[in-house]
């Protein structure tokens, strides 16, 4: 793939950024009632109560968690009622976008809207915002009394940023690699990161007028035994992108893998290792936060048993004291969840929150060894990231794609080298089966490999892509590790 | 892909805007396992891509997916388009989670096998009895005219058998 390797990691001249931003808002006709005036006065008519900002910063310093669902659909009305159904269990808001709009596909998503009217359900698995554009999202806004952010999934989602922090919503999730390996397929990454640098610079611009925007990358990347290192080095290098585009509000995120402790370490080194490379990049004036996503992969189609799963999620996040929470829904298995399944994920989550929050922090010389692994991990793979880019890490992110340095497991995108293979360990934790091209150090390649002959032995069987399968099949199936039947 | 010329060929992709791609890889190393010829389209495929792919590769069926319930908006018309372009009696599968929100099997199964689609499947579904069924399917396909078989008993049978895994 030809990369446009002029990609540098600065912030964009306010000249380039006002010539593309008016190619952006060309790009769809919707694109014509976005005023950013008017959007910054819209912004400061925003009480605190619904600022994502504030609601983050309050949770941080009161050691709080938040919890946030997902939720959308084809329908301003249909939509606006459902927020405001789900407002009472949860404390912050999303809007998940549709998947025609994430492709910037607004023609289909028209048909997606006239085929919901029609219908009178929605046939879209999200809401379209920008075919909705500022008028619709401003509705939308005016009728909530929580922060709203947008959730997606977009390689170029510089049109949909412009329309919906014009209209009022506080928070915008995403980035350059986050929002192309995992949910594109032929994207090269250094137009994705560009494109993000213009969100995240529209943010920064937000912020010299005063007004605060929370930038959220999106942490579980595939969902499927995505070791924590590799989700990691996507959020440092997604904050410090961002942070060079004037963000001061960043929240990091991490997928549940399911082993306790190896997830309690993941976010524990998270906050750890990115305050590490930001402040070491000369970054000091920033807030930022955590969000643990309950597990991504695939659900048990019971209830019952989906409820555990979300449970255990719930009682991690607490555990490894994430500011924010993602909950999952006990319809997960079957897809796009009702308001009453997003409830009871909802009040599971708060119930066994409530019952973590008052018990004493966990220390174990498991979650120790796993920070150890994790931040060695990291290390060495941010050091070869700006070796590669002379210093520059949207350079040096690129180069590190191309060249499998970075390599996400089970993503669908071309940019992407598919050679990293996990799988679980003797216990559970996720472990580095094929290391492919990722530059770990040796000590850690030995860990790992032990660890997997530990659990191949247990098994009377050899390590193998058989096992992976059976491993990411194993949570919808009851169970955490991929055992072969007895 | 196996060296060796395969007696089954499949095309197989994820259908529309959809890019999970994890089932995808599971669902390719499975039938490549079984010996089945695989030509994988991956995820964000439109019916022509799947249509093209087919009448290139002289494929015995074709293996839609789709996980993020636009299914039913993508699928329409995917057996006409077929017939149109000569394709009159590939085996169409579809699977995954097709609609949106939590809709009772059995009407889902009835809206898409009016679509065309010769089975439809959860996503819970075993994929070795998949594999299965789809020899079967491209077995008694290739049969002169003369063996028809009662495909509506036959398959209501071995669709029951596989509800509960």
């Amino acid at each position: 793939m030809t990369q446009n390797l002029e990609i540098t990691n600065t912030r964009l001249n306010d000249a380039e950024f006002d010539a593309e931003r008016e190619t952006v808002l060309n790009s769809w006709i919707t694109g014509s009632d976005v005023d950013f005036r008017a959007g910054v006065a819209r912004q400061e008519a925003l009480q605190p109560e619904m600022r994502f900002s504030c609601a983050l910063a309050e949770a941080e310093a009161t050691g709080r968690t938040l919890l946030q669902p997902r939720a959308g659909v084809a329908l301003i009305r249909e939509h606006t009622a459902l927020l405001n159904g789900l407002a009472p269990y949860c404390d912050v808001l999303p809007t998940t976008v549709d998947a025609y709009t994430r492709h910037n596909r607004y023609r289909e998503a028209q048909d997606g809207i006239d085929k919901s009217r029609a219908a009178g359900t929605s046939l879209l698995n999200g809401f379209p915002a920008v075919n909705h554009g500022v008028e619709g999202c401003k509705r939308l806004v005016d009728s909530l009394t929580k922060p709203v952010q947008v959730r997606h999934g977009t390689p170029d989602a510089r049109l949909m940023a412009e329309i919906t922090l014009c209209s009022g919503f506080t928070s915008y999730e995403g980035g350059g690699i986050s929002y192309n390996i995992p949910y594109a397929k032929k994207v090269p990454l250094a137009d994705s990161i560009r494109h993000w640098q213009y969100c995240d610079r529209l943010v920064g611009r937000f912020e010299d007028e005063g007004i605060r925007i929370n930038r959220e990358p999106f942490g579980p990347l595939t969902g499927t035994l995505v070791p924590p290192f590799v989700s990691h080095v996507v959020a440092i290098l997604e904050g410090l992108l961002a942070l060079e585009q004037g963000v001061k509000c960043v929240t990091l995120g991490y997928g549940q893998a399911g082993n306790i402790a190896q997830d309690v370490a993941a976010l524990r080194s998270l906050r750890k290792l990115a305050n590490h490379y930001f402040l070491s990049a000369g970054y000091e004036d920033y807030l930022l936060t955590t969000v643990f996503h309950q597990w991504m992969g695939g659900f048990p189609e019971n209830e019952a048993r989906a409820s555990a799963v979300i449970c255990l999620g719930a009682m991690t996040a607490k555990y490894a004291r994430a500011t924010k929470i993602i909950v999952k829904t006990p319809h997960e298995a079957s897809g796009i969840p009702s308001m009453e399944a997003n409830q009871a994920g909802l009040q599971a989550t708060r119930q066994m929150v409530n019952m973590i929050s008052d018990q004493n922090r966990i220390e174990t010389p498991e979650i120790t060894q796993e920070i150890e692994i994790i931040e060695a991990e990291v290390h060495a793979i941010m050091r070869k990231i700006l070796k590669l880019g002379q210093g520059d890490i949207a350079r040096g992110a690129v180069m590190a794609f191309e060249q499998g340095v970075m390599d996400v497991p089970f993503a669908p995108a071309d940019a992407n080298a598919g050679k990293l293979t996990p799988v679980r360990d003797n216990y559970g934790a996720i472990r580095v089966f094929d290391h492919g091209n990722v530059p770990l150090p040796k000590d850690v390649i030995t860990f790992h490999q032990e660890k997997i002959a530990d659990r191949a032995k247990a098994e009377g069987r050899e390590a193998s892509f058989k096992m992976v399968v059976d491993d990411v099949k194993a949570i919808s199936a009851s169970k955490l590790i991929g055992r072969p039947a007895a | 892909m196996s060296d060796q010329e395969s007696e089954f060929k499949v095309v197989l992709g994820v259908i529309g805007a959809d890019c999970h791609a994890v089932g995808n890889k599971i669902i390719a190393a499975t039938l490549i396992s079984h010996g089945i010829e695989v030509d994988n389209l991956g995820v964000m495929v439109s019916q022509d891509e799947f249509i093209a792919a087919a009448v290139e590769g002289n494929a015995d069926a074709i293996l839609v997916s789709s996980i993020y319930g636009h299914g039913e908006i993508d699928c329409q018309g995917f057996r006409t388009r077929c017939e149109e372009r000569g394709l009159t009696d590939i085996v169409l599968y579809v699977g995954g989670n097709l609609v949106i929100g939590k809709r009772d099997f059995s009407a889902v199964e009835e809206t898409f096998k009016e679509m065309g689609f010769d089975r439809v499947f959860k996503p819970s579904v075993d994929l070795d009895d998949v594999v299965r069924l789809l020899k079967d399917d491209v077995y008694s396909k290739r049969l002169p005219p003369s063996y028809g078989h009662n495909s509506g008993a036959f398959r209501g049978k071995q669709f029951d058998e596989l509800r509960f895994s």
